[in-house]
C-alpha cells in the first residue's frame, strides 16, 4: 500500500517535471536555432516557434521575449520602412505581452530599449527626438531593476559608437563603456538556461573594431 | 522503483510516437496568393510549422480528439478552426487567412481634414513638420498657412480659411474650446497663437464641412490634442535673441507634471531687424504653463493644462483716418486653464468630458483715450461614443458655454458696452463603415443662443469610399452658425447668428511616404452682417443683410521619398470669393482674398554638418483694395506677395549637453510686401485721399536660438 502511494506521488511529480522538462526542452532547441539563424525567413520561422510556445506556456514571459527579439532582429535585416515598422509592431505586441506577465524584468526592459533604435532608424528626423527620451528612460529603469544587467552596458555602448561626436558620441566615448559592458558580461550568471544570455560575443568584437 | 517510472515514461511517449497525426495544407490570402511565413499551430501545444515559400506547411502532432487550429501571420486576422485528429492518419486543410485592418489601407472620413499625429499613420503631418516651418516663426497657425486653403493674410496672422474671415476658424484643445487663441494685437500687425507647438501631440485642421461635434465656427476648426503622460524626466532652457525659455518634467508613477515658462522681449532683436514701425516700448511677453496628466484605473486619464500669459508694448501709430500720430500703449493678460477626463465605461462606451475657463483682460491707451476689455468664458462639455458594432459608432453629447463680455471706453466721456451670453448645443453623429471600403458619417447639432434669443439645428453628412488600394474620393457638406463677432455684438445684440453651407469634394492618393490630394469645394454665406460704417454704435445701424459666396480648388503634394533625406510639400489653392458685407456697397472679392495662393515647404537634413535646414517659399496673388480716389469698389489691386524663409538646426554638445541651436530668417530676399492700403477719410487741399500702405513690422527678421537640455 504504501510503496503504492509512493509510486503515485513519485508518478505525479515526474509528470510535473515532464511538462517542465518539455518546456525547457522546446525553449532550449529554440534559442538555440534562434542564434545561429541569418535570414528573415529563418527568424520568422523561429519566432513562429517561440509563439507557439507561448500560446502554451501562457505564464511564462521568456517565450515572448525570444519572440519579441526574433521581430527586432528581422526589423534590422529588411530594407522596407513600411514591413519594418509592421514587424516592429509585431515585435512591441510580444513585449507588451510579456510585460504585462513581468512588469519588472530587467531584461524586459532592456529589450524594449533594444527595440526604439530600430523605429528611430525608420524616420530619424520625426522620431529621433521623441524617441531617443524614451529609450534611455526603458534603459534607466531596466539598469535600476538589475544594475549588473550586461546587455544595457552593450546596448549603451552601442547608440554611443553610432551616435554623431556633436551629440557627445563616438568611438572615444564608447571605448570605456564596451569595457564596462565586458566586465559585467564576465561577472554574469543566467537565471537558468534558457533566461537571456546572448550579447557577449558581440560586444567583444565591436570592442576589438573599436580599439583598431 | 526507477525502472517503473522509466517504463511508464517509455510507455507513454512511445504510444504518443505511435499515435501521430499529420497536418499539411496551404495558407493563402482571400485571393489566394501564398502567404510564406505564417505560424500555423495546434493551441496549448508546441506543434506546429511556418509555411514555406509556397504557402505549404506540414507539421505531425501526437494529440488526440477535437483540437483548436490556429494560423497567425503579420498583417492578417489570426484564423482559427476545430479540426478532429481522429478522423484520419493525415489531415489536410487549406487556409485562407483576411487582411486585418491597416490603418493606411483603411477608408477614413478625411473630406476638408488635414490631420497632424504623432500615433495615428494615416495623417499627412507630423507634429515636427509644424515646429520648424520656417514661415511659420513656431507659431501653429503660422504653419497652417502653408495648407492649400488657407490666405496669406499679413497683416493679421490669424488663419482665414476659403474665403473666409480670421474670425471663422475657431481653436479647441482636447475638444475643448479657447475662446482667445490669439495675442492681443496692434492695428496692422500681425498676431500668434499662445501656445507652443511642442505642447501638443497632434493636431486636426478641418478647411470646411467638418464634425457635428464642433460648432459656432463658419469656416474652419483647429483642434490641438495636448501631449498624453510624459514618461521621461527633462528639463532644458532655451536662450534667445527675443529672451529666455526654460521647461521642466517630473515623472510619477501614473502621472506626469511638465511646467514651462519664457520671458520675450523683442527689444534686442528689433535693434538687429530694421522696423517699420516705430516702438516705444517694444513688445514684452511673460508666460506660464502647467500641465498634469494623470492616469485613473485602466482606461481613465485626467488632464489638465493651464496657462498664464501677459504682454505690454507702446507705439507710435501713424493713423491716417484720423490725421494724427498716435500713441498706443498695449497691456494684456489671459488665463486659460482646461481640465479633461476621458475613459472607457466598459467595452462598448467611451466617455469624454472637459470643464474649460478663460479669462482675458486688453487695455488699449490711444494718446489719453482709454478702451479696456474683457472677456470671460466658461465651458462645460459630456460627450459618450458607443460602439454599437465593428460597423457602427454612435457620437453624442452637449456642451454649455457661458461667455461674457465688458468693454470700457474712456473718449470724451465714459462708455460701458457689456453682453453676455449663454449657448447651449447637443450634437449627436453616427459612422457606419458597411465595408473596409466605405464609410458615412451623418450628424445633426442644435444651437441655442441666450443673447440671440434662437435655436439652430444644422445637418452634417459626410462619406468617403475607398477608390484603390492606395486612393479615396471623400465628400462633405453641412450648414454652420456662428454668432456674430463681439464688436458688433456689443452695439448690436439684436443680431442674428451667420450661416454658411459648405460642399467638399476630395481625392486623395496617400502611400507611407507621398500624399497627393485635390478638394474642390463650394461654400455660400448668409445673414452676414452689414452696418453702415466703421464703428457705428446705434444697434439700428447692423443687420444680417449680408451675403457671399466662395469655390476654389485646392491641391497638396508631399513626398518624402524621391529625394534623399528630403521632405517636401507643395500647396497650391486657387479661390473665387465675394462677399456684401460690413460696410462693402455691392458684391466683392474682399481684400483679404488672394486668387492664387502657393506654398513650398522642403526639408532636408544634411548629415555632413549635423544640420536640418527647412525653406519656404510662399506666393499670393495680388488683394483687392478700395481706392477712394478713383470710382467704383474695390477698385485697385496689391503687388503679388512673396517671402522666402529659412531655418537651420544645428546639434552640438555644449559642456557635455545635448543642445540645438536654430537659426530662423524671415523674408530672406527682402520683398517688400505689402498687404494694402489705410486712406485718409477726407480728402487733402488738392482733392486727393491721401494712403498709407500697410507692411510687415519687419522687412528681414533673424531669431537666434540655443536650446539646451539639462
Amino acid at each position: 500500500m504504501k510503496k503504492s502511494v509512493f509510486i503515485l506521488v513519485m508518478l505525479l511529480i515526474s509528470g510535473v517535471s515532464f511538462a517542465n522538462e518539455a518546456y525547457q526542452k522546446a525553449m532550449k532547441l529554440a534559442i538555440d536555432r534562434l542564434f545561429q539563424t541569418q535570414t528573415i525567413q529563418e527568424y520568422v520561422d523561429v519566432a513562429n516557434q517561440f509563439e507557439r510556445i507561448s500560446t502554451m506556456e501562457k505564464k511564462e514571459w521568456l517565450p515572448l521575449y525570444y519572440a519579441s527579439f526574433s521581430y527586432i532582429m528581422i526589423s534590422f535585416r529588411e530594407t522596407d520602412n513600411a514591413k519594418k515598422d509592421q514587424y516592429l509592431d509585431q515585435a512591441q505586441k510580444y513585449l507588451d505581452q510579456a510585460m504585462s506577465i513581468e512588469p519588472n524584468e530587467s531584461e524586459l526592459l532592456m529589450l524594449q530599449g533594444f527595440l526604439y533604435p530600430s523605429r528611430i532608424n525608420i524616420d530619424p528626423i520625426n522620431r529621433g527626438m521623441a524617441l531617443m527620451g524614451k529609450m534611455n528612460a526603458a534603459l534607466e529603469k531596466a539598469l535600476e531593476l538589475n544594475p549588473d544587467n550586461p546587455r544595457v552596458y552593450y546596448l549603451r555602448a552601442t547608440m554611443t559608437a553610432n551616435m554623431p561626436e556633436a551629440f557627445g558620441g563616438g568611438a572615444a566615448k564608447a571605448l570605456p563603456l564596451y569595457q564596462k559592458a565586458a566586465e559585467k558580461f564576465e561577472l554574469f550568471k543566467p537565471k537558468s538556461e534558457i533566461h537571456p544570455n546572448w550579447g557577449k560575443d558581440i560586444n567583444a568584437t565591436d570592442l576589438q573594431k573599436i580599439q583598431k | 522503483m526507477r525502472s517503473i517510472i522509466s517504463i511508464i515514461l517509455l510507455f507513454l511517449s512511445s504510444a504518443s510516437l505511435f499515435a501521430q497525426v499529420q497536418l499539411t495544407g496551404k495558407v493563402t490570402d482571400t485571393k489566394n496568393n501564398p502567404l510564406p511565413g505564417a505560424n500555423v499551430f495546434i493551441q496549448n501545444s508546441y506543434d506546429g510549422a511556418t509555411t514555406d515559400s509556397l504557402g505549404n506547411f506540414s507539421f505531425k502532432t501526437s494529440l488526440k480528439g477535437i483540437q483548436d487550429l490556429s494560423a497567425s501571420f503579420i498583417g492578417y486576422k489570426p484564423f482559427n478552426q476545430k479540426v478532429d485528429l481522429e478522423a484520419a492518419k493525415t489531415i489536410s486543410i487549406n487556409i485562407h487567412l483576411e487582411e486585418s485592418e491597416d490603418q493606411l489601407d483603411e477608408v477614413v472620413v478625411n473630406a476638408g481634414t488635414f490631420e497632424a499625429s504623432d500615433e495615428k499613420k494615416a495623417v499627412v503631418l507630423r507634429v515636427f513638420d509644424i515646429a520648424t516651418t520656417p514661415s511659420a516663426q513656431g507659431d501653429i497657425f503660422g504653419a497652417f498657412g502653408t495648407l492649400p486653403g488657407v490666405q496669406k493674410v499679413g497683416e493679421d496672422g490669424r488663419v482665414f480659411v476659403r474665403g473666409g474671415e480670421g474670425y471663422e476658424t475657431k481653436t479647441f484643445m482636447d475638444g475643448m474650446l479657447v475662446s482667445s487663441p490669439y495675442t492681443s494685437k496692434m492695428p496692422d500687425m500681425p498676431t500668434r497663437g499662445r501656445f507652443s507647438p511642442l505642447l501638443f501631440s497632434g493636431t486636426l485642421f478641418s478647411t470646411g464641412a467638418y464634425s457635428a461635434e464642433y460648432g459656432q465656427a463658419l469656416s474652419s476648426i483647429v483642434d490641438m490634442k495636448t501631449n498624453s503622460i510624459e514618461t521621461e524626466e527633462k528639463s532644458s532652457i532655451s536662450v534667445m535673441t527675443v529672451g529666455l525659455m526654460g521647461s521642466t518634467t517630473q515623472c510619477g508613477k501614473n502621472s506626469s507634471l511638465s511646467l514651462s515658462g519664457d520671458l520675450l522681449s523683442s527689444a534686442l532683436s528689433n535693434k538687429i531687424n530694421k522696423q517699420q514701425v516705430d516702438w516705444i516700448k517694444a513688445p514684452l511677453t511673460a508666460d506660464a504653463t502647467i500641465m498634469f496628466r494623470q492616469k485613473t484605473g485602466k482606461t481613465g486619464m485626467y488632464k489638465l493644462f493651464g496657462t498664464f500669459n501677459t504682454t505690454s508694448s507702446e507705439m507710435l501709430y501713424p493713423n491716417i483716418q484720423a490725421d494724427a500720430i498716435q500713441d498706443l500703449t498695449l497691456g494684456s493678460s489671459n488665463i486659460y486653464l482646461n481640465n479633461t477626463y476621458n475613459s472607457a465605461l466598459g467595452e462598448k462606451w467611451m466617455l469624454k468630458s472637459g470643464l474649460a475657463w478663460n479669462y482675458d483682460h486688453q487695455n488699449m491707451k490711444i494718446d489719453n483715450d482709454r478702451i479696456t476689455t474683457d472677456q470671460k468664458m466658461v465651458q462645460a462639455k459630456i460627450g459618450f461614443s458607443y460602439f454599437m458594432n465593428e460597423q457602427t459608432e454612435l457620437k453624442f453629447g452637449s456642451d454649455w458655454v457661458n461667455f461674457s463680455y465688458e468693454q470700457k471706453i474712456d473718449m470724451n466721456g465714459n462708455y460701458r458696452l457689456p453682453f453676455s451670453n449663454n449657448e447651449l448645443s447637443g450634437f449627436a453623429e453616427m459612422e457606419y463603415k458597411p465595408s473596409r471600403k466605405l464609410a458615412t458619417r451623418i450628424g445633426l447639432r442644435a444651437e441655442n443662443s441666450s443673447l440671440l434669443n434662437e435655436t439652430t439645428i444644422v445637418p452634417r453628412f459626410s462619406g468617403a469610399y475607398k477608390t484603390g488600394k492606395h486612393s479615396q474620393v471623400s465628400l462633405a457638406c453641412g450648414e454652420f452658425y456662428q454668432n456674430p463677432e463681439n464688436d458688433y455684438l456689443k452695439f448690436a445684440p439684436q443680431l442674428k447668428p451667420e450661416k454658411a453651407s459648405h460642399a467638399v469634394m476630395t481625392w486623395q492618393y496617400q502611400t507611407e511616404k507621398q500624399t497627393f490630394r485635390v478638394e474642390g469645394y463650394l461654400k455660400k454665406y448668409d445673414q452676414l452682417v452689414k452696418y453702415t460704417a466703421p464703428l457705428a454704435t446705434n444697434q439700428l445701424d447692423y443687420s444680417n443683410s449680408g451675403s457671399g459666396k466662395a469655390r476654389g480648388i485646392d491641391v497638396f503634394w508631399r513626398d518624402k521619398q524621391s529625394l534623399k533625406n528630403t521632405d517636401y510639400w507643395i500647396s497650391y489653392s486657387w479661390i473665387d470669393a465675394e462677399r456684401n458685407y460690413k460696410d462693402y456697397s455691392e458684391m466683392a472679392v474682399p481684400s483679404f482674398v488672394s486668387e492664387h495662393n502657393l506654398s513650398l515647404v522642403f526639408k532636408r537634413f544634411l548629415p555632413a554638418l549635423n544640420t536640418y535646414a527647412s525653406a519656404t517659399y510662399s506666393f499670393a496673388s495680388s488683394r483687392p483694395y478700395h481706392d477712394p480716389n478713383f470710382s467704383g469698389f474695390m477698385n485697385a489691386q496689391t503687388k503679388a506677395y512673396n517671402d522666402i524663409s529659412l531655418s537651420l538646426t544645428y546639434m552640438l554638445n555644449f559642456f557635455g549637453k545635448q543642445a540645438a541651436l536654430h537659426l530662423m530668417l524671415n523674408n530672406l530676399a527682402g520683398f517688400d510686401n505689402i498687404y494694402g492700403y489705410n486712406f485718409a477719410t477726407t480728402p487733402n487741399t488738392e482733392g486727393k485721399y491721401e494712403s498709407s500702405p500697410i507692411r510687415s513690422p519687419f522687412v528681414r527678421q533673424a531669431i537666434l536660438l540655443i536650446n539646451i537640455m539639462l
